[in-house]
């Protein structure tokens, strides 16, 4: 893969991961937004679009409220393209999702030390916010994105590194039941975190007869096709 | 008096675009307080003026805006307006404060019930059922377009509504759309994320055959089953973690 390939890939990255929290939240970090576009820049949609769907469903298992800790699924799905891209035909989902997975759990806790930066950058400035100086706030609140930015780079670029170094180790080490195995292993894990997820959300309200009525009519659609 | 809608509408655009950051700043002490503040500077700015007194006021209210403040950030332009609004209606300092602090946690499960667990999933849910039938990018287009038409709606409502109403901002909260979208928003979101399941199964194990789809469904049932068992300490990201280190461990040592 080429130096500018792997810069866009970067940059797209980073954009996702501000997106997540900081700027502007319009949901360009779920995976099933940052996987396409990542195989749109790699000349690959497919594996982007399979990536993107697969993550989205670990998206599921997440509410992300308040200061709850949660994996990072923006540029882990990134790398994740990135990773089965370039292993077409031996190992793809499999050897994606092993990436994204650590990737967003590198996120994760890229996410809680941004906040301690962040907390100690307020604390620093504890005088002149009580003064109510505007442009110290406005300083701090730049400076808190901008850090952002710098740590969604961090964890793109640590992905897109661990990307390159499972596909040169773990690449053709495996035998196709091996590749398979893998394959089963991370779509039976999006689809069960997919839906415990979802259960957890639906609860058990008037809205599981409406989710078990869903499943009934995809479960049809699917059997139809 | 506070400023009628017509001439404050600078103010509520500049609010509105800063209000997009306004977790920028995100700190386990004030948490949202930092972007609050800073969305709310622009309203404030009238107060610059008023009294003759050297901006006092004005730099009072800069100051109480960047206090602790946490909710959903698509709701926070609600208590941005509302205490903006307070702020120029003269009302006392520490009903300002006993404002905010109220309003965290009603706009704080709001939001999350009408949109992490009902708008989000549920254009989500559709645009992964698009997919899986086979509409490609034009679906994740599409996901985009109609969540953000949403997302932009609620946020701008929510700054209106705030300086609208002000210190009766409870009022806001009571609109009979805000209601019926919230009680639609979950059994819609269950039924469409319910369709997609089945159908994203189908997308993402077309390549599998034989002894692969029984193993899958053997990890979706069990997989499943331990994170509902497990789901104080079990997360999905360390399921998929385990079952891959399984996976290729058992790779390796098949013949």
């Amino acid at each position: 893969m080429s130096l500018e390939l792997q810069l866009l890939l970067l940059a797209w990255g980073t954009l996702v991961g501000l997106d997540l929290v900081s700027v502007p939240q319009a949901m360009i970090a779920r995976p099933l937004v940052a996987g396409p576009i990542a195989g749109a820049i790699l000349g690959d949609v497919a594996t982007g679009l399979q990536l993107g769907v697969l993550f989205e469903l670990f998206q599921y298992d997440i509410l992300p409220m308040g200061a709850t800790r949660y994996p990072e699924y923006g540029p882990a799905t990134v790398a994740a393209v990135s990773a089965a891209h370039a292993a077409t035909g031996t190992l793809g989902l499999g050897l994606g999702a092993l990436v994204g997975l650590i990737t967003a759990m590198a996120g994760g806790l890229s996410l809680h030390a941004l906040r301690q930066l962040n907390t100690r950058a307020v604390r620093r400035a504890a005088a002149a916010l009580e003064a109510g100086d505007p442009r110290v706030l406005e300083r701090l609140h730049a400076a808190g994105i901008l850090r952002d930015a710098v740590r969604a780079a961090v964890v793109t670029a640590f992905g897109l590194l661990l990307a390159q170094v499972v596909r040169a180790y773990l690449a053709g080490t495996l035998p196709p039941h091996g590749v398979a195995l893998l394959n089963v292993a991370a779509v039976g894990a999006a689809l069960a975190a997919g839906t415990a997820g979802t259960l957890r959300l639906v609860g058990r309200g008037p809205s599981l007869r409406w989710f078990a009525a869903g499943v009934v009519g995809g479960t049809v659609v699917a059997w139809l096709r | 008096m506070s400023p009628p809608l017509t001439r404050a509408r600078p103010g509520l655009v500049r609010s509105l675009l800063r209000l997009f950051t306004v977790q920028g700043s995100w700190n386990y002490e004030r948490m949202q307080g930092l972007g609050i503040g800073v969305a709310e500077e622009p309203l404030l700015r009238n107060l610059r003026a008023e009294g003759g007194d050297d901006g006092v006021a004005y730099r009072a209210a800069v100051a109480r805006g960047a206090h602790f403040f946490n909710a959903h950030p698509y709701l926070c332009g609600l208590a941005v307006g509302a205490a903006a609004r307070a702020e120029h209606d003269g009302v006392p300092p520490e009903q300002v404060e006993r404002l905010r602090t109220a309003l965290c946690g009603p706009l704080g499960s709001l939001g999350d019930r009408l949109v992490w667990a009902g708008w989000l999933p549920l254009t989500s849910g559709l645009a992964l059922i698009a997919v899986a039938l086979g509409l490609g990018l034009p679906a994740i287009v599409a996901f985009v377009v109609v969540y953000n038409v949403g997302h932009v709606a609620l946020r701008w409502w929510a700054l209106r509504a705030g300086w609208r109403y002000g210190a009766q901002v409870a009022q806001a909260l009571r609109e009979p759309l805000l209601q019926r979208a919230t009680a639609l928003s979950g059994p819609a979101m269950a039924l469409v994320v319910g369709a997609a399941l089945p159908l994203v199964a189908q997308y993402l194990s077309s390549a599998f055959f034989g002894w692969a789809r029984v193993a899958l469904a053997g990890v979706v049932a069990g997989g499943c089953g331990l994170l509902w068992w497990q789901r104080a300490r079990l997360t999905g990201v360390r399921l998929g973690l385990a079952l891959l280190a399984v996976g290729a461990l058992a790779g390796w040592l098949w013949p």
